[in-house]
C-alpha cells in the first residue's frame, strides 16, 4: 500500500450513504474500512501494493464508468461510492465467486483454514447454493511436500498474496506462480521441496486454505482455539505473538496484522519454533543429586536444601562467595527478584546474565557516548531513515524482524542502505540484506574493525564534519583525525581488500543522510575488539553531528529477548536496576531504602571474573538461572574446571542441559508460554507476556522460586503475583512506566557527550584507533561461529518445527573457495587448529565470503573447543566466535 | 312430556343407545386383540426414520466414513462428541479421526450430528436397549460406534473413486491422486 502522505491534507467521500474523511491518497477499500463497510476482498492486503487480480472488491463510484476495484481506487473529494448498497456490484461479486468456485474443491471439512476462510465468508453471503458450471473442477496433482509448510493448490484462488508477500516484505522470492489462466500455480521455483526462510507469512496471509502449516495440520478446527497475546521468547525483535491453544496443547502461533513492534511479521523461529515448551524432556520435579544419579524431589526439599547450603557457604566463605548467573531470556520481573535475591538475601553483588555475551558492549557505548543505556532510535526512525548503515549485523539472521524494517526503508521508502558485511552479495534460499546495499564494503568477519576505521577516515578526509562540535571540541576532534591520518589506505586495503574510494562513496552517502540509523550485530559486539568498535561507530556518528539529530542513532541489535531487561533490571553485577551504578552510593543508599535491606557495596563481577575466581577457589558455590555457560563458552574460557571446582552448583531451568547435568541441584522452571511477565525488546519496548498453557508438571516460575527461596533463608521477599513485582520495578525505575506499544525513545544527554568529547574519549582512544595485527598464515581460514535464521540460542534445538529444516551443523563455505581447497558439497573435512580437531560435513553457500568459513553456533557441541577465548578489558565481554583454522578433506568421505 | 312416537318407543324398549354407547366395548368383547406391548417379550416395529443409538458407518471396501472434520462436534447442543482429528498415518494429506468419543450419557438423540456430517459417516440405528449399570458404559469410543454401525448397516454405500469428481479429491491421500507423468 502507497503510504498516505504524512501532510495533513484530507478528502470527504461518501461511502454507502456514509461520510469519510481520509487523508488524500488512501485507497477506498481503505477508507470504506474506516467507516465500517466491509468490502470483500481476496488480493488487497493493506501491506502489500495493489494488485486488483481477484476482482472481488468492485465498487459502484458514481461519474466512473465501469465497476471500479476499490483495492487500486484513491479516495479524492467529492466521490461517491456504493458498494453493498449498488446491485450492480453485487451481482460482479457473484459472478466473481462463482468463477472461483468452479474451481474450488467442496472440501471445508477437511481443511484448516474452514471456519476462517475469506471465500467460505464470501460464499456465505454473496453466492448462490448452485453453480452455472458442470464441467470438472482442475486438479493438480502433488509433487512434493516441503517441511512445515503445506500447498493444496486446488483450493488457491490465485490472489497471489503470497507471492507478492515472499517478494515485497521478505525479499525472499521463493513462490512463483506457473502455468497460465486457471491453471495457475504457486510454488518454488524448480520442482524441488520449497527451500526458503519459512517465517510462515505465505500461510498467514493466505486468504483461502491453500497454503497451511504441516506443524499442527489437521488437528484443530480454528472455533477451538484459545487465543493468548505475548511476546516471542527468540530473538532481541520482540514480536506479538498469539498462542492459539486447544485444551492446553499449544497448536500454532499468529501475528495479527499491524499489531505489535513487527506489524504481524513473523520470522522460522517466531512461526514454527513453539513446541521447546511442550517437549517431553521437560524436567517436571526439582532434582536432587546423590552421588552420581538425579534423584527426583518435593519442591520442600529441595528449597530447604539450597536455601541451606547457601548459608553454609556464605557463612563459612562470605557471601562474596557465591556467584549468580541469570539467562537473557527470563521475563524482567524474574531478573528482577533474582538479582534482588542476590544482593537483598545472600548479600553479593556478584551476578551477571547472557547480557554479557555482547549486548553490553553496545549499551555501555551508548551509556558512555549519550548517557542512555537505550536506542535513541526506534523501529519506526528505521522504517523512515534516509540511510542506514549497517555493521556486521547479518541481520536476516541475527534479528530478521528488524531487517523486515530495513526491507521496507530501503524497498519501500527509497532508503540508502551501507553495508559493512561479511557477506557476498549472492541470491540464495533466503534474503541476503547486502543485495540491497547501495554501497557494500565486503569484510571478512575480522575485517569490520579496519572498515569501520577506514569509513572514519573517509568521513575526515571528506571534511563531512560537524563544524558546531568542532567548534566546541577542537581536541576530540584533532585527536581522532591525527589517529586516522597515521593510517594508511594500502594498510586498510592489504586488511580488507577495499580501495579507499568504496570508503569515500559510502562516507559521501552517509554525510548527505539527514535521519541516518547505524545498526551493529553480533559480528561486531560479540567478535574481538567490539567494545572498540562500537565506540568508533558512535564517534563516526558524533563526528558527522548526526547523533543528536532527531530521528538518528545507533542502534545495537540483542540476540536474546530480554538482554536489554537483563541489563536494565540490575542482571549485571556492576549495575543496579535502572541502568544505575553500583559504585554510586547515593543510588545505593536509596534502593537500599526501598527494599529494605541492605545493599553491598562489594563490587559486582562479570562472567570471566566468575570463571576465574572458581577456578582459583573463591568462588564456592554458583546459581545459575536459565543460562548453560557449559554449552555457549568454548573450553578455552576454563568454564569446565571452573564449574567442577564449585563446592555447590544450583540449576534452575527447563531441561536438564549440559551444565545442568554437572549441578547439585536442578530446579525446574517454566517456559515463557507458562507465566506472566515482561521482555523488553531490543528498542527498549516494555512487552506484556501471559500464561497460554498451564504450567508443566511441577515447574513454577522463576520468580516464585526465588521467593520460596527467600522464605527459606530467613528473609522472606514475598509476592502475591508477578503484577505485584511490576508494581514495585514501576515505581523504583522511572523509565518503566511506559509500557505500551510505542513509548518515545530516549534522548541523547548532552551533557554525557559534552563530557565524553572533553575527556572521556582520551581514555581508550590510542587502542580503538589501530589498525588489528594482522596474522593471516596463506592456507588458513577464518571460522565464525555464528547465529542461523532457524535457531536461537540451544533452546530451539528442542522446537521439532525447526529441527525439520536445520538439524545438524555444517561448515559452510563459499563454492570456489571449497573447488579451490578440492572440497565438494557434503564432502568430511577436518577443521583443525593448535586447540584441536573436529570432523564436520561441509556445506557450500555463495553468500559466505571467500577465505571465512561459518557454523551455527546452535551445533557447535565439538567445534567450539577451537575457539579461542578473549575478554574485552573494558566491558568483561568475553569473545569467542571466530579462530583461524586448517581445512582439510577427509579421504574416502 | 309430548307423544312419542313409534321408532323412539322401540329404541327406549331395546335399550339401543346403551348398546350404542357400548359398541366399542361389545366390539372388542368379541374379536380380542392386546393393546399392551409384552415388552421385552414382544418388540415394537419401529418407524424407519426413528432416531436410535449412533454409530459410526464404513464404506463398502471397510474403510471409515469419518474424515474428521469436528462438525459433528460443533452443531452437537449438549456435548456429547469429542473428535480428536489428524493425518492418516502412511496417506499424507488425508484427514481422518484418530479418536471419538461420545459420551451418550448427556445424548438428546436430536439427530443433528447426523445431519452436519459432510460425508454420511455417522447413521441412526434402531437399538435403544442401552439401559446400563455403569454409567461409564455409555461412553463410547471410535471402535464402539463403529461396532454399532456394522450390526446395523449391513448394506454399505459404495465409495467413489476419488470423492465427486465436482468436489475435486476431497479428502483422498497424496499416494492416492495420479502423479505426474515425468518425462
Amino acid at each position: 500500500m502507497p503510504t498516505p502522505s504524512t501532510t495533513t491534507e484530507t478528502v470527504t467521500l461518501t461511502i454507502d450513504g456514509q461520510t469519510a474523511t481520509v487523508p488524500k491518497g488512501t485507497l477506498v477499500i481503505e477508507a470504506a474500512r474506516q467507516v465500517g463497510v466491509m468490502v470483500p476482498h481476496f488480493c488487497y492486503h493493506p501491506k502489500l501494493t495493489p494488485d486488483a487480480n481477484c476482482r472481488m472488491c468492485l465498487v459502484e463510484i458514481e461519474k466512473m464508468p465501469r465497476l471500479q476495484t476499490s483495492c487500486s481506487t484513491q479516495a479524492t473529494e467529492g466521490m461517491v461510492v456504493k458498494s453493498s448498497s449498488s446491485v450492480q456490484a453485487q451481482e460482479a461479486r457473484k459472478m466473481v465467486l462463482d468463477f472461483i468456485l468452479a474451481n474450488h474443491p467442496l472440501d471445508c471439512p477437511v481443511c484448516d483454514q474452514g471456519g476462517r476462510c475469506d471465500l467460505q465468508d464470501f460464499s456465505h453471503e454473496y453466492t448462490a447454493t448452485s453453480s452455472r458450471f458442470q464441467e470438472l473442477k482442475r486438479v493438480f496433482p502433488k509433487e512434493y511436500f516441503s517441511p512445515l509448510i503445506e500447498t493444496q493448490m486446488n483450493r488457491c484462488v490465485q490472489c497471489m498474496r503470497c507471492v507478492r508477500y515472499c517478494d515485497q516484505i521478505m525479499d525472499v522470492k521463493a513462490l512463483a506462480p506457473t502455468g497460465r489462466g486457471t491453471l495457475t500455480e504457486i510454488k518454488a521455483f524448480g520442482a524441488h521441496e520449497l527451500d526458503c526462510e519459512f517465517c510462515g507469512g505465505c500461510v498467514q496471509i493466505c486468504p483461502v486454505g491453500a497454503i497451511t502449516s504441516r506443524l499442527s495440520m489437521y488437528e484443530f478446527r480454528p472455533w477451538m482455539l484459545k487465543r493468548t497475546d505475548s511476546v516471542c521468547g527468540y530473538c532481541g525483535d520482540g514480536c506479538q505473538i498469539t498462542f492459539q491453544t486447544k485444551d492446553n496443547a499449544l497448536i500454532e502461533i499468529n501475528s495479527t496484522q499491524g499489531s505489535g513492534r513487527n506489524n504481524g511479521d513473523l520470522c522460522a523461529r517466531g512461526y514454527f519454533g513453539y513446541h521447546v515448551s511442550e517437549h517431553p524432556d521437560r524436567l517436571t520435579l526439582p532434582l536432587i543429586r546423590k552421588g552420581d544419579e538425579f534423584q527426583s524431589v518435593q519442591w520442600e526439599e529441595a528449597l530447604e536444601l539450597v536455601g541451606q547450603q547457601l548459608l553454609d557457604v556464605k557463612a563459612k566463605y562470605g557471601a562474596d562467595a557465591i556467584g549468580g548467573l541469570i539467562s537473557g531470556r527470563c521475563t524482567n520481573e524474574d531478573i528482577y527478584v533474582f538479582q534482588k535475591f542476590m544482593r537483598g538475601v545472600v548479600g553479593t553483588n556478584r551476578i551477571d546474565s547472557s547480557a554479557r555475551y555482547g549486548h553490553l558492549n553496545g549499551v555501555h557505548a551508548l551509556q558512555r557516548v549519550q548517557g542512555t543505556h537505550r536506542w535513541s532510535v526506534s523501529f519506526e526512525d528505521i522504517e523512515s531513515a534516509d540511510t542506514l548503515l549497517l555493521v556486521g549485523t547479518n541481520i536476516t539472521e541475527t534479528n530478521p524482524i528488524t531487517g523486515l524494517k530495513v526491507k521496507e526503508a530501503v524497498k519501500r521508502r527509497g532508503a540508502k542502505l551501507i553495508t559493512i558485511e561479511a557477506l557476498n552479495p549472492a541470491i540464495g534460499s533466503i534474503s541476503n540484506i547486502v543485495n540491497l546495499a547501495q554501497q557494500h564494503l565486503g569484510v571478512k568477519p575480522t575485517g569490520f574493525s579496519t572498515a569501520i576505521l577506514g569509513l572514519l577516515k573517509a568521513v575526515v578526509e571528506q571534511s563531512i564534519l560537524d563544524a558546531e562540535l568542532q567548534g566546541k571540541a577542537p581536541a576530540y576532534f584533532n585527536a581522532i583525525s591525527a589517529r586516522l591520518q597515521a593510517l594508511s589506505w594500502d594498510a586498510i586495503f592489504a586488511q580488507t581488500g577495499l580501495a579507499s574510494d568504496l570508503f569515500t562513496e559510502a562516507a559521501q552517502v552517509f554525510g548527505q543522510g539527514k535521519k541516518v540509523v547505524v545498526l551493529v550485530g553480533p559480528g561486531v559486539l560479540r567478535s574481538e575488539g567490539g567494545f572498540g568498535m562500537t565506540m568508533n561507530l558512535m564517534d563516526l556518528l558524533l563526528i558527522t553531528g548526526k547523533l543528536t539529530n532527531p530521528g538518528c542513532g545507533l542502534a545495537p541489535l540483542a540476540e536474546e529477548n530480554n538482554d536489554q531487561g537483563a541489563f536494565e533490571m540490575g542482571g549485571t553485577g556492576a549495575v543496579l536496576p535502572g541502568g544505575t551504578s553500583l559504585g554510586d552510593p547515593a543510588v545505593r543508599e536509596n534502593l537500599s531504602k526501598a527494599w529494605g535491606r541492605p545493599i553491598p557495596d562489594t563490587p559486582g563481577s562479570s562472567l570471566p571474573q566468575l570463571i576465574e575466581d572458581a577456578q582459583q577457589g573463591k568462588l564456592k558455590a554458583l546459581f545459575v538461572v536459565g543460562e548453560n555457560p557449559l554449552a555457549s563458552l568454548p573450553p578455552s574460557s576454563g568454564i569446565h574446571s571452573a564449574l567442577e571446582k564449585l563446592d555447590f552448583l544450583v540449576c534452575q531451568e527447563l531441561f536438564l542441559t549440559e551444565t545442568a547435568q554437572k549441578a547439585h541441584v536442578v530446579l525446574p522452571a517454566c517456559s515463557y508460554a507458562e507465566k506472566d511477565g515482561t521482555f523488553t525488546n531490543t528498542e527498549g519496548h516494555i512487552q506484556s507476556v501471559r500464561t497460554a498453557i498451564d504450567m508443566v508438571g511441577e515447574s513454577r516460575p522463576d520468580w516464585e522460586i526465588f521467593s520460596a527461596l527467600s522464605v527459606m533463608m530467613n528473609n522472606p521477599m514475598e509476592y502475591g503475583d508477578v503484577k505485584e513485582i511490576g508494581k514495585e520495578i514501576r515505581n523504583l525505575l522511572p523509565g518503566t512506566r511506559t509500557l505500551g506499544p510505542a513509548p518515545l525513545p530516549a534522548q541523547p544527554d548532552s551533557s554525557a557527550i559534552a563530557r565524553y568529547v572533553t575527556t572521556d574519549y582520551q581514555r581508550d582512544i590510542a587502542p580503538r584507533y589501530q589498525l588489528p595485527v594482522n596474522d593471516a598464515a596463506t592456507d588458513e581460514i577464518t571460522l565464525q561461529v555464528s547465529q542461523s535464521l532457524f535457531h536461537s540460542g540451544k533452546f530451539s534445538r528442542k522446537a521439532k518445527g525447526l529441527l525439520q529444516v536445520e538439524a545438524t551443523g555444517k561448515i559452510y563455505l563459499h563454492p570456489e573457495e571449497a573447488a579451490r581447497r578440492g572440497i565438494s558439497d557434503g564432502d568430511m573435512v577436518k577443521v583443525s587448529n593448535s586447540l584441536g580437531e573436529v570432523l564436520t560435513p561441509v556445506g557450500l553457500r555463495e553468500r559466505i565470503p571467500q577465505g571465512v568459513a561459518t557454523f551455527p553456533e546452535h551445533f557447535d557441541e565439538e567445534i567450539r573447543q577451537l575457539l579461542p577465548y578473549k575478554v574485552d578489558p573494558e566491558t568483561q565481554v568475553p569473545y569467542y566466535k571466530l579462530a583461524r583454522v586448517h581445512l582439510k578433506k577427509v579421504v574416502g568421505s | 312430556m309430548g307423544s312419542m312416537n313409534l321408532k323412539e318407543w322401540v329404541k327406549t324398549l331395546t335399550f339401543y343407545e346403551l348398546l350404542l354407547g357400548m359398541k366399542a366395548t361389545l366390539s372388542h368383547l368379541l374379536k380380542y386383540k392386546p393393546i399392551t406391548l409384552q415388552y421385552p417379550h414382544e418388540k415394537k416395529q419401529l418407524p424407519s426414520n426413528y432416531r436410535g443409538m449412533l454409530a459410526l458407518l464404513r464404506y463398502d471396501d471397510g474403510t471409515e466414513k469419518c474424515v474428521g472434520c469436528d462438525l459433528c462436534e460443533a452443531a452437537c447442543p449438549s456435548r456429547v462428541i469429542r473428535v480428536v482429528s489428524a493425518e492418516v498415518p502412511e496417506e499424507p494429506a488425508k484427514r481422518y479421526s484418530k479418536e471419538y468419543y461420545m459420551d451418550m450419557t448427556r445424548c438428546l438423540f436430536c439427530g443433528l450430528c447426523v445431519k452436519a456430517c459432510p460425508v454420511d459417516a455417522l447413521g441412526m440405528t434402531q437399538e435403544y436397549e442401552w439401559a446400563v449399570y455403569d454409567k461409564r458404559q455409555l461412553h463410547l469410543n471410535k471402535q464402539q460406534l463403529l461396532a454399532i454401525g456394522d450390526r446395523n448397516f449391513p448394506v454399505r454405500e459404495k465409495r467413489l473413486e476419488f470423492q465427486h469428481p465436482n468436489v475435486a479429491y476431497f479428502n483422498v491421500g497424496f499416494k492416492e491422486i495420479p502423479q505426474k507423468d515425468v518425462e
